[in-house]
């Protein structure tokens, strides 16, 4: 088991030293991308900042909380795009029929297809959003127990991403007529960067429950200061439970469909 | 004239074509307009005067400007960079057509299909949701449709500028990426420009991206907002500057990218 794992590391560092020779290709793209993010991040700040400039509270949320909430989403949107950016480029491989060569090595495919290939533009934002997140956690009154469950929350939320993107990789085998299903995540993700109480009740519910956006961002802020009931604690759990296998569900019955039709 | 109509014609048909994927396309446009119309419509809520909006204010802001921001926005000339690099381009350079009417229809078709679009799928969010039918008025309907225009060129001149780029280097999409940022800044598709205080929302006017389709929103939607705050000679003065300035500086960097282009083998 020790040794399987071993192994795996060893093939997902070499993907990733790849993947950073590969970035570092192309300096001016990687100055212009990170310079598009920050402005989009600072932009967004200063968003919240207007928005409570002219009200004391948003459906309940003060100023602190929707910054932690805020730099939540962005933890885990950059997270998850450092580590699973390769299935932006899966679609690709399954119309040329290059994912043969894929499937035919001897390690999980999704090695390649799932984590292999590591930004490391991402990664270079991914500590400014950490240790600002640490900075406004720790400048409120918050206890062992409910960072505690914010942290396992937030590991939960990782959970749902990555059963998101494997079903996005499920998709891509199902059927060729869907280009950018992966970007629809992204854009109901950033749905999150705001409380989910905005939106009309039944919005809120689908982005909840059917689309767990709420459960991702949202359930962890909460349990960081104690808005959210044990029950709901337990559903998320559940939630995410149900979402990972019908992913790894969809997967297969995908790579049962898949015919290597441009091979 | 007739040939640039066939353009515009085939342009619709492209699109009725690859049907899943332009439907896709608008669903995550239409995704994206939930978070700020929800956020503001929140706000307004609990506020009952933010700057001079109100709830029905902010909603009539939202529709218009969903309506408005991809027909000013949509665009074909993304693809321009691309055949540049393939040498693609050198098909159309061969025909007789004008590059910039060719494309100038291809937008046309661009715009006008997402702007049906976006009329029907927020009519019925609109129904869904129970929302008031949002406010209009067509008191100040010629600068309405002066800005629009401007809008319309002002997008078209920008986006080949940048397509241009293709020219002289192979990294166009990061240009681009920072642009669409600019735009998500500073053109009012997140909130109503004139939320901001004074002195930042002057400066912004001094930047085309207002011209966009801020202004035309604002026309249509909340002119009495903006009547107190800023000068309309100065607003006509700045759309009508970036507009010449945009239009010479995407001839000249055309004229000076074919001299630099070559390419072989096709």
């Amino acid at each position: 088991m020790f040794k399987k794992f071993k192994r795996n590391l060893k093939i997902f560092l070499l993907f990733s030293y790849h993947s950073l020779k590969t970035a570092g290709q192309s300096r001016q793209a990687m100055v212009f991308f990170t310079l598009g993010k920050v402005l989009r991040f600072l932009f967004l700040f200063g968003i919240i900042f207007l928005v409570f400039s002219k009200t004391k509270i948003v459906a309940g949320w003060s100023l602190r909380q929707v910054i932690i909430l805020y730099l939540t989403f962005n933890l885990i949107d950059t997270f998850t795009q450092i580590l699973y950016r390769e299935v932006y480029r899966f679609r690709p491989l399954v119309l040329s029929g290059n994912l043969d060569l894929i499937l035919v090595k001897p390690y999980h495919p999704f090695l390649k297809i799932l984590v292999g290939g590591a930004d490391f533009l991402d990664l270079i934002l991914f500590f400014p959003y950490f240790f600002l997140l640490l900075f406004f956690i720790f400048q409120e009154n918050i206890s062992l127990f409910s960072f505690l469950w914010y942290l396992v929350l937030l590991i939960n939320g990782l959970i749902i991403a990555t059963a998101f993107h494997i079903g996005v990789l499920a998709l891509g085998l199902l059927t060729a007529e869907v280009d950018n299903a992966i970007m629809i995540y992204r854009d109901l993700l950033n749905l999150g960067r705001f409380p989910i109480e905005i939106y009309q009740q039944t919005i809120a519910f689908i982005f909840t429950f059917i689309i767990p956006v709420g459960i991702m961002i949202t359930f962890p802020v909460k349990a960081l200061f104690n808005f959210l009931s044990f029950k709901n604690i337990i559903l998320a759990f559940f939630l995410s439970f149900f979402f990972l296998l019908l992913s790894i569900k969809l997967w297969r019955l995908g790579l049962k469909k898949y015919q290597s039709a441009g091979g | 004239m007739s040939k640039y109509l066939s353009v515009f014609i085939l342009t619709l048909k492209e699109y009725f074509a690859y049907r899943l994927s332009f439907l896709i396309w608008r669903l995550r446009v239409f995704i994206g307009f939930l978070a700020p119309f929800f956020l503001w419509l929140t706000v307004t809520k609990q506020v009952k005067n933010l700057t001079g909006y109100e709830e029905k204010t902010i909603i009539s802001y939202f529709f218009f400007t969903h309506l408005l921001s991809y027909f000013i926005l949509a665009t074909r000339t993304v693809d321009i960079a691309e055949q540049i690099q393939s040498g693609e381009i050198i098909n159309l350079l061969l025909k007789p057509v004008s590059f910039f009417r060719f494309y100038l229809f291809r937008d046309l078709a661009d715009k006008i299909l997402n702007f049906f679009l976006s009329f029907f799928e927020i009519t019925i969010f609109f129904h869904i949701f129970s929302l008031p039918f949002p406010i209009f008025s067509l008191q100040f309907f010629w600068p309405f449709l002066f800005f629009l225009t401007v809008g319309f060129f002002l997008s078209f001149f920008l986006n080949l500028l940048f397509s241009f780029s293709g020219f002289w280097s192979t990294e166009v999409w990061a240009p681009r990426f920072v642009f669409y940022i600019l735009i998500l800044i500073l053109s009012g598709i997140y909130f109503p420009l004139d939320l901001l205080p004074g002195k930042i929302f002057s400066l912004i006017l001094l930047t085309p991206f207002p011209y966009l389709f801020f202004l035309p929103v604002k026309m249509i939607s909340s002119p009495e907002t903006l009547i107190n705050k800023i000068d309309f000679k100065f607003l006509f003065f700045m759309g009508s500057f970036w507009l010449i300035i945009l239009f010479f500086l995407s001839r000249f960097f055309w004229q000076k990218g074919l001299k630099s282009f070559s390419f072989w083998g096709r």
